[in-house]
């Protein structure tokens, strides 16, 4: 190999797609800051605010009537803001990660495969505190107050694999959610999301007049409760899904508008 | 084709035929077809808006094009891993993630470049005086460029694009760029791509240009070459225009009874003529050069229509 023409190149191996893949993972999660203090920072306070609220109630209210009033608290929605965080972690994920992704030559693939494993990481670390959290507040009896914030209505009173099973979850159907959101942005624009908003409505809209001319709203409820918190929630792997296909091959066809 | 991509590829870096890009009805690249020696380091010039960067990112697989053939490396750039991995490209107008500050810039890159030189990019964010622990969105103008060239130069990748690497560097900045990239280039040959509507500034630097002007190829040629394309005759008008009879024009001006006109290279019997009829010569730069060619193509183009 000596006689290399003057004008050759040395190229540099390719890494095999595992790797590509996992830098992407990396690059996700190279600001800490953004996909973990800062969450966990804000939920925290949020704790706060509540535990505040709770011992105002707690304090205000007659000794016989305190587990009534506290029983309110199960219907706490302050849980939800870990879920919309991550809507909008997914959207920046597109937004603002991939186009910088590109700049050092990813491709839409790998970004897309990378931040996919990002997702179901993050929501397997979160899913796994606030499960745990569920069970401190549940074993100290609502922090000592009859609070409840992780152990709201919504998140089911089942085992620890169902608790968590049901935030890991709904915590990647909106992580794919924002992130597909974010690729019909970046490829057709707002056009792309207003068209599939409003597909999105006539879909809603016609299976409501299905089940009301069919009169199965009975139905509807029966299933829901049928289900339970936890078959509804494994439902929600199936738009989880689809949006993690349809982001792929929208990904695949976008640029970056400078 | 994938058997090009081994350690070593003689094919030419980039290949280019017939590439057209349309956004909607306004033609960005019009049947361009051009190609790109390894190891030279090349001037993508032309004006804001003639198609500069819409061309870097059709090479670099960043965007899609409506027609033609482009092989970088002897293969297609499009979602083309093996391809990519040894290109770096930092738009001018690159966008980061909201969040980010420098570090996380140089923290990140030698994931994804393989010949990333940390020593050396230290260094750079020394000359270049860059805050690490600023959030990018709050840097100057030029600061947001030094990050750019940063990336581009300590990556050492062998297909590296520089987009207009200028923009609002100071006069100190711009010399540790240029004296940054020929210590390096001359230590570890790449192909370099650099665009820029700043002529003057980067001619000294560049090996081959390529002048682009409303999406198609203006001229295409070695620097040296181009360097002696043209002079620029003065006299009395009288005398300028029996000499530049014949000759092709380039740019005419003059005041009273004087004239300036720049023609095409003239052999050393011509200025042996021009100086008996005591005219003078006077080289012209390559910004000058460029300038007088994109006019005449932009008369020509008004008159056509």
């Amino acid at each position: 190999m000596t006689a290399i023409a003057p004008e050759a190149v040395n190229l540099r191996t390719t890494p095999a797609s595992a790797q590509r893949i996992w830098r992407v993972v990396r690059l996700n999660l190279v600001n800490k800051g953004t996909t973990i203090w800062v969450p966990a920072m804000i939920m925290g306070f949020i704790w706060l605010v509540n535990y505040l609220i709770w011992w105002i109630i707690w304090a205000a209210t007659p000794v016989a009537e305190r587990p009534h009033a506290m029983d309110g608290t199960q219907w706490s929605g302050g849980g939800s803001y870990i879920f919309v965080y991550m809507l909008v972690v997914g959207i920046q994920v597109i937004s603002m990660t991939f186009p910088f992704a590109l700049g050092y030559s990813v491709t839409r693939r790998d970004f897309w495969l990378g931040s996919a494993l990002t997702f179901v990481m993050l929501s397997a670390g979160y899913s796994i505190g606030f499960t745990v959290l569920s069970f401190i507040e549940q074993w100290t009896n609502g922090w000592g107050l009859g609070g409840h914030l992780f152990t709201s209505v919504y998140f089911g009173d089942g085992g620890f694999w169902e608790r968590l099973f049901i935030v890991f979850v709904a915590m990647t159907f909106f992580f794919f959610i924002g992130a597909t959101s974010g690729t019909l942005f970046m490829r057709w624009r707002v056009n792309g999301l207003l068209i599939a908003g409003a597909l999105l409505a006539l879909v809603i809209v016609g299976a409501v007049a299905l089940i009301t001319f069919t009169q199965s709203w009975p139905a509807i409820g029966d299933w829901f409760t049928r289900m339970g918190p936890t078959g509804v929630v494994a439902w929600l792997l199936l738009p989880t899904a689809i949006a993690a296909l349809a982001g792929y091959f929208v990904l695949r066809r976008s640029t970056p508008k400078s | 084709m994938s058997t090009t991509l081994t350690p070593t590829s003689i094919a030419p870096t980039v290949q280019v035929e017939g590439l057209t890009k349309r956004f909607g009805s306004f033609t960005a690249i019009d049947d361009v077809t051009f190609s790109v020696k390894p190891n030279k380091i090349y001037g993508l010039l032309g004006r804001n808006g003639a198609g500069k960067t819409t061309i870097m990112q059709l090479l670099t697989g960043q965007d899609f094009a409506t027609d033609g053939d482009i092989r970088v490396f002897g293969e297609g750039p499009v979602e083309n891993a093996r391809v990519l991995q040894n290109i770096c490209f930092i738009k001018e107008s690159q966008r980061y993630p909201d969040d980010f500050q420098a570090k996380h810039v140089f923290r990140s890159a030698p994931w994804f470049f393989e010949n990333w030189d940390a020593e050396f990019a230290e260094r750079l964010i020394r000359d270049f005086r860059l805050p690490l622990n600023r959030r990018i969105k709050k840097l100057s103008r030029g600061q947001l460029s030094a990050v750019g060239v940063i990336v581009g130069l300590a990556s050492r990748a062998p297909l590296t694009f520089f987009d207009e690497p200028y923009l609002g560097l100071d006069a100190v900045a711009r010399q540790i760029f240029y004296d940054r990239l020929l210590e390096d280039y001359a230590e570890h040959p790449r192909t370099v791509i650099l665009s820029t509507h700043l002529i003057d500034e980067v001619s000294n630097l560049l090996e081959h240009v390529i002048v682009i002007d409303q999406g198609r190829i203006l001229m295409d040629e070695d620097a040296e070459a181009m360097r002696g394309a043209a002079t620029t005759v003065v006299g009395q008008r009288r005398a300028v225009d029996a000499f530049v009879d014949g000759h092709e024009v380039l740019h005419r001006e003059g005041i009273g009874g004087l004239a300036s006109v720049t023609v095409a290279a003239l052999s050393p019997s011509q200025r042996a003529e021009a100086a008996a009829a005591g005219l003078e010569l006077s080289p012209v730069s390559l910004q000058q050069l460029i300038v007088r060619k994109t006019n005449v193509a932009a008369t020509e183009f008004e008159q056509s229509a």
